[in-house]
């Protein structure tokens, strides 16, 4: 009997102190395993986004287009008012390439004005029409000086190209010769003062000549 | 009154894009001992002030090889290009002054001149674009002044450079077809008005300076015509053009 009770303690015992075997997971410290070093260090992903920088592009105003009148002596034909638009690319600070056209209409020759019946060109062919495709030079750049404080950067430049003149209804070939000042009232708009000849070969009075034609001009130009 | 509100709409356009641009300027620190800034664009212009090591200058807009640029303190002027290359960004980085584009891989060509087109003036213009180094895609358009008449030219081909990073001359060669338009100038009155054409080509390139370059062209066309003969006139020019 004795013996049986033993055994039954024996076995509560046991299986009380088998129990306790269920909780030793969570009361035991954690074990310590020695962590092994990476493989390979781009394992790590980093997770932050990379921010695009943009840097501002720098504008560049090389162009400088605008308007200009003024008066064209037309060879034979008098001198008359002249007005057009340009349009330059400055390629340095020395050297431009310069686009012009413009329009003029020619008066009557003293022939006409003295015989009133005689008509050297018709009406519609007194239209005095141009383009000139330049290359220019700024011989001398400088500042021009308006009283004690105001100073405005300017150039003195040269400029030489071939065109077309078309006057008595017909295109001529053309070369052109110029001087012009330009005069920057602040740093984008420009004020100009040309004179320009139009050199072509025409035998509208009767024999084949050069023909010169000189014009005056004042324009104004904005740099962009 | 429509078209002045349409000119009123894009001048309000304009002004919205360059008041955006405002707000976009690079600004850079000077990493020389100084920076010069002169007053005006050109080497002659006297230094009217100098920005000192570690300040910040906006650099507000460029022209040719010079840059507007404004220092901390308000003051206005334009520096050189090479000195601004120099200096860095705020964040470390060099200043975006890009570079000349190259003279042997440049991708835009713009240029005009003067030639002799079957013993007639020329005047001619023409606008390339690169498709390689060495191949380009030509568009021409010129106006030959004759005697009797006057031709309207305009042509598109593929012009080959041969050895485009030879700076100061390279050989070219190309070919393309066009358009011709005769206009009368005096009677009799030419036997046809348009023609179309083609044409093989020889010349030469080189660079000036910057972004300035020369060329130089023959070539040889054939107006083809409704008559029992083609025309083959010749044609000789020379230009200067620019590349971007």
């Amino acid at each position: 009997m004795e013996s049986r009770l033993s055994s039954v303690l024996l076995a509560t015992v046991a299986i009380l102190s088998g129990c306790s075997w269920f909780h030793r997971g969570e009361k035991a410290p954690p074990e310590v395993v020695a962590e092994e070093p990476p493989e390979d260090p781009s394992i790590v992903e980093p997770q932050v986004t990379r921010r695009e920088v943009k840097t501002p592009k720098i504008k560049a105003k090389d162009f400088e287009i605008g308007g200009y009148f003024g008066a064209l002596s037309i060879q034979d034909f008098g001198t008359n008012p002249v007005y057009g638009i340009r349009a330059a690319y400055h390629v340095t600070e020395d050297i431009f390439l310069e686009g012009f056209l413009a329009r003029s209409k020619a008066g009557t020759t003293s022939l006409e004005d003295v015989f009133p019946d005689i008509q050297v060109v018709s009406d519609s062919g007194r239209h005095f029409t141009y383009y000139d495709l330049d290359v220019g030079y700024n011989v001398l750049p400088g500042e021009i000086f308006l009283g004690r404080g105001r100073a405005f950067n300017s150039a003195l430049y040269a400029t030489f190209g071939v065109g077309d003149v078309k006057f008595a209804d017909k295109d001529q070939f053309a070369l052109n010769f110029g001087a012009g000042e330009r005069l920057l009232i602040t740093d984008w708009l420009a004020l100009h003062l040309d004179v320009r000849d139009h050199v072509f070969e025409t035998d509208l009075t009767g024999r084949t000549k050069n023909v010169h034609n000189i014009e005056a001009t004042f324009g104004l130009t904005a740099f962009y | 009154m429509r078209r002045l509100l349409a000119l009123l709409l894009l001048l309000q356009a304009l002004n919205v894009e360059t008041a955006l641009a405002k707000h976009a300027l690079v600004q850079v620190v000077v990493k020389q001992p100084f920076l010069e800034v002169h007053s005006g664009p050109g080497r002659g212009y006297p230094v009217i002030y100098v920005v000192e090591r570690d300040e910040v200058v906006t650099i507000l807009y460029s022209r040719t090889d010079w840059y507007r640029v404004r220092a901390a303190g308000g003051q206005e002027g334009w520096a050189r290009r090479d000195d601004l290359a120099r200096t860095e960004l705020t964040s470390g980085e060099p200043a975006p002054i890009p570079p000349y584009p190259d003279f042997a891989s440049h991708r835009w060509e713009a240029g005009a001149g003067y030639g002799v087109f079957n013993h007639e003036n020329l005047v001619t213009a023409w606008g390339d674009f690169g498709l390689t180094n060495s191949l380009d895609a030509e568009f021409v358009v010129q106006q030959a002044f004759g005697t009797i008449d006057n031709r309207y030219i305009t042509t598109l081909g593929l012009r080959h450079t041969f050895i485009p990073e030879f700076k100061w001359i390279s050989p070219t060669a190309g070919i393309g077809f066009g358009y011709q338009y005769v206009k009368d100038r005096e009677p009799p009155a030419p036997l046809q008005n348009s023609n179309q054409l083609a044409y093989i080509s020889l010349g030469a390139r080189g660079f000036i300076t910057r972004r300035f370059m020369w060329r130089a062209d023959w070539r040889k066309y054939v107006v083809f015509t409704n008559q029992n003969q083609n025309e083959e006139p010749d044609e000789w020019k020379v230009g200067l053009a620019v590349f971007f």
